[in-house]
């Protein structure tokens, strides 16, 4: 019987790995790196896929995941500076990425994974407990507390940037 | 943080985080999908290599066993392993172990029976006898 190739497609997959990588470690090389790494672990294994076990992407994000944790998880996390000067609607977008991308660096490294599997590699629920070995629930109910924590991480960063000008004049 | 003071009230964060989600570099991602699907062709060539191989031998098999060279192929290997086993075997060991009418063409003699030495003192009668008649020519 022919095997299913997980990697028949994989510019997708390469995208979503690296939204994973890069909401983890941060936009850049870093990001690249991992990705790249999870591929070439990923042909090596090529052939010890199982597609009963889940989906190809999952597979793929739980090489990556050990990557991560195995070593770039330390590295520090690629922020730009974001300045509030005037803007124009490429730049307001520019700034709403990076603002948003500070703001996950924020968060703890457990909330950080929550958020680069549901919205970076755009796993459901029922994908991330798989994944990590909980239960549906209290991937949602984590999930659901991580998203108020960086909502929290926002609102302090606005009330920061309401007080340096303030504070300057 | 303009853009959060703008757009505060009736904030969608899973949506920004959907739309902001990082996107890798173009020409990243044609590299490395480039090498995914490089080594995809290589490994694809490899199994086509051995299915060829395998429903090759399959036919050969199936057209050696429509006209019965399987069994021939058998029985000739089986007769050669006999002819190897009679070289290797010392002579002595070998024992015929079927019956067949051969066996029992050249069966052992019976044994002659040995004639009792007559005693002593019998008179000597049969010896004159034996020695005045001339001998039976048949």
């Amino acid at each position: 019987m022919l095997r299913r190739d997980p990697l028949a497609d994989p510019a997708p997959l390469i995208k979503r790995v690296y939204a994973y990588a890069a909401y983890r470690l941060g936009d850049g090389p870093d990001a690249e790196d991992v990705t790249s790494e999870t591929f070439e672990r990923a042909l090596r294994y090529r052939n010890s896929f199982d597609p009963k076990k889940g989906e190809p992407v999952a597979w793929l994000l739980g090489i990556a995941k050990r990557c991560v944790d195995g070593g770039w998880s330390k590295t520090e996390y690629a922020t730009e500076d974001v300045d509030s000067a005037d803007t124009t609607d490429l730049e307001e977008e520019t700034i709403r990425r990076l603002t948003v991308s500070r703001a996950v660096s924020a968060l703890d490294e457990r909330d950080r994974e929550l958020i680069a599997l549901r919205y970076g590699a755009d796993l459901t629920a029922r994908q991330i407990a798989e994944l990590l070995g909980a239960r549906t629930n209290a991937i949602e109910v984590a999930l659901h507390r991580a998203l108020g924590r960086l909502r929290g991480i926002l609102g302090a960063d606005e009330a920061e940037a309401v007080r340096k000008p303030s504070a300057s004049e | 943080m303009r853009y959060w003071r703008k757009r505060h009230e009736g904030l969608d964060l899973e949506a920004e985080l959907r739309a902001g989600r990082p996107e890798p570099a173009p020409d990243f991602v044609h590299r490395l999908e480039a090498r995914v699907r490089n080594d995809g062709r290589r490994s694809r060539a490899g199994s086509l290599r051995i299915a060829f191989v395998g429903a090759l031998t399959a036919v050969m098999l199936l057209a050696l066993a429509s006209v019965g060279g399987v069994g021939y192929a058998s029985s000739s290997a089986k007769d050669a392993a006999v002819s190897v086993k009679r070289v290797v075997t010392p002579k002595d060991v070998i024992k015929v172990l079927k019956r067949g009418p051969a066996i029992d063409q050249y069966k052992k003699p019976k044994a002659k029976k040995v004639k009792k030495a007559k005693k002593k003192g019998q008179g000597t009668r049969g010896r004159v006898r034996a020695r005045t008649r001339p001998p039976f020519t048949g």
